[in-house]
């Protein structure tokens, strides 16, 4: 195993980079990255629609959750892969699909966890702000979305390693990420599937432990500061 | 200043106003006492369309609050109101809660507003909380702290619901104290309250609601005399025995 780790480390971590395209574990990151920071504010409008006033819009978001929601995420790939280049008439990268792909995926899975956040709050927090004249923009953006999405930081970093884990599904497009990296070691090395794909099973848990661990630690942080046993110096 | 005209609201079904007619004069303090479920709270909920009417008028200052040319926002500005649980933003500070209504109402900047702010937390006793957040400060500073933030736009009425009942019985002097002395700097205020004694003490006029019925308006003097209206009589005599 360590013979494998001292052959492909750098193949590993940026893929064939300068040579070739960045790859491996950078991209997998940068993949998990981008997805996430593209997917948050999808996700918050798609909770405000979700949360709102009954109307054309709210259907729109709710219709589009309920669809994304009963497609596997591989479909999702696959028919942003295959059926976008014939509808636009051009070829995509194959990396752009696949973001693309985890963007929409995620955004119905994350606007649902930020939404249980905003329908999660007390009812007078919306009231204070309506009684104080405060219109919608400001108590939602001021008022609502900052508790709802203090209050769902566990369940959003639980996303990220989601995404992290979806990436993988890349290799199936030769996106160039981790697991397609190892698939390609695995081809040159041949007999040592068990050792290959144990390092790659290896390098996505100390990730998403990491995460996970993270994850606990901002729970904590979170529940110390609500009973008050933090004292925060709010800047006035 | 606040009329009330022929007021009537339900809930699905359930009628929980009817007819209410009654005025509250500019400067006074106006209680509104009954049993639970009478409908006090939600009457003084209709005062800034927190709950829509059905049915009849409610004026402020001879405007119609439900005329078409009227900004709810606006309306409410002008409005301050006080819930029985504080409401207060949890993830601000103090002085950012009282802070807010001067950033984005008024659009002013954090330099104007903040001593702005100050000045209002020292009024109600709490500038040595600026900082603190909602959840480091007792019940009774949380209601002061609603309280300073419902003043900080100088609203002309101000409209408490219950703003003692979910304070421990040592916290309610405190608040008491605080509407004592606004109610003496002549603010038009309603109050929703149990408290018999701040009643009879600070009210100008006391009305008793009983199943969405305004059935009875007076003077303290009047509302705790004998000639009062028997279902006060029995409201008065149930809190005596309850204490």
């Amino acid at each position: 195993m360590l013979e494998i780790i001292q052959n492909y480390w750098l193949l590993l971590l940026i893929g064939e980079y300068p040579h070739g395209k960045l790859g491996g574990l950078a991209m997998t990151l940068i993949i998990s990255f981008v997805s996430l920071i593209v997917t948050f504010p999808c996700a918050v409008l798609i909770a405000l629609a979700r949360t709102g006033k009954p109307g054309i819009i709210q259907s729109i978001a709710n219709g589009f959750v309920h669809s994304v929601r009963a497609i596997p995420l591989l479909m999702l790939i696959f028919w942003a892969y295959f059926a976008v280049p014939m509808i636009i008439g051009f070829p995509i990268d194959a990396a752009f699909t696949l973001i693309v792909a985890i963007v929409i995926y995620q955004t119905a899975y994350l606007g649902e966890i930020i939404a249980a956040g905003i329908t999660g709050l007390p009812k007078g927090q919306r009231e204070a702000a309506a009684a104080l004249g405060l219109g919608y923009v400001p108590t939602m953006f001021r008022i609502i979305l900052p508790q709802a999405i203090f209050n769902v930081i566990p369940g959003i970093v639980n996303q990220l390693t989601t995404i992290i884990k979806e990436s993988s599904l890349g290799s199936i497009i030769a996106v160039s990420e981790l697991s397609y990296v190892m698939l390609q070691v695995n081809s040159n090395e041949v007999t040592k599937p068990l050792q290959i794909f144990g390092i790659l099973a290896a390098v996505y848990f100390v990730l998403c432990f990491a995460l996970s661990q993270a994850t606990n630690w901002l729970e904590r942080r979170i529940s110390s500061r609500r009973t008050g046993q933090v004292v925060v110096e709010a800047v006035a | 200043m606040i009329e009330f005209q022929n007021v009537s609201k339900w809930f699905g079904a359930l009628q929980v106003l009817r007819d209410v007619n009654a005025t509250v004069a500019k400067g006074t303090t106006t209680v509104l006492c009954g049993p639970s479920g009478s409908g006090k709270s939600t009457l003084i909920r209709t005062v800034n369309r927190l709950e829509p009417i059905q049915k009849g008028k409610i004026t402020l200052a001879g405007h119609d609050i439900y005329a078409k040319d009227i900004d709810v926002n606006v309306l409410r500005s002008g409005i301050g109101f006080v819930f029985q649980q504080f409401n207060l933003f949890p993830h601000l500070s103090v002085v950012e809660n009282v802070m807010l209504p001067l950033l984005r109402i008024r659009k002013q900047s954090r330099a104007q507003a903040r001593p702005v702010a100050m000045q209002m937390l020292e009024r109600v006793g709490l500038a040595d909380k600026a900082h603190s957040l909602p959840a480091d400060i007792s019940g009774g500073q949380s209601q002061r702290v609603a309280i300073a933030r419902s003043l900080i736009l100088k609203p002309e009425v101000l409209v408490l619901d219950e703003p003692t009942s979910a304070l421990d019985p040592e916290m309610v002097g405190e608040v008491l104290k605080l509407l004592r002395e606004l109610s003496a700097d002549g603010i038009t205020m309603m109050c929703v309250t149990h408290e018999m004694g701040f009643a009879r003490e600070v009210a100008d006029r006391i009305w008793f609601l009983r199943n969405g019925t305004l059935t009875f308006d007076a003077e303290p003097a009047e509302f705790f005399s004998d000639e009062a209206h028997q279902d006060v009589r029995n409201f008065l005599s149930a809190v005596r025995k309850n204490r």
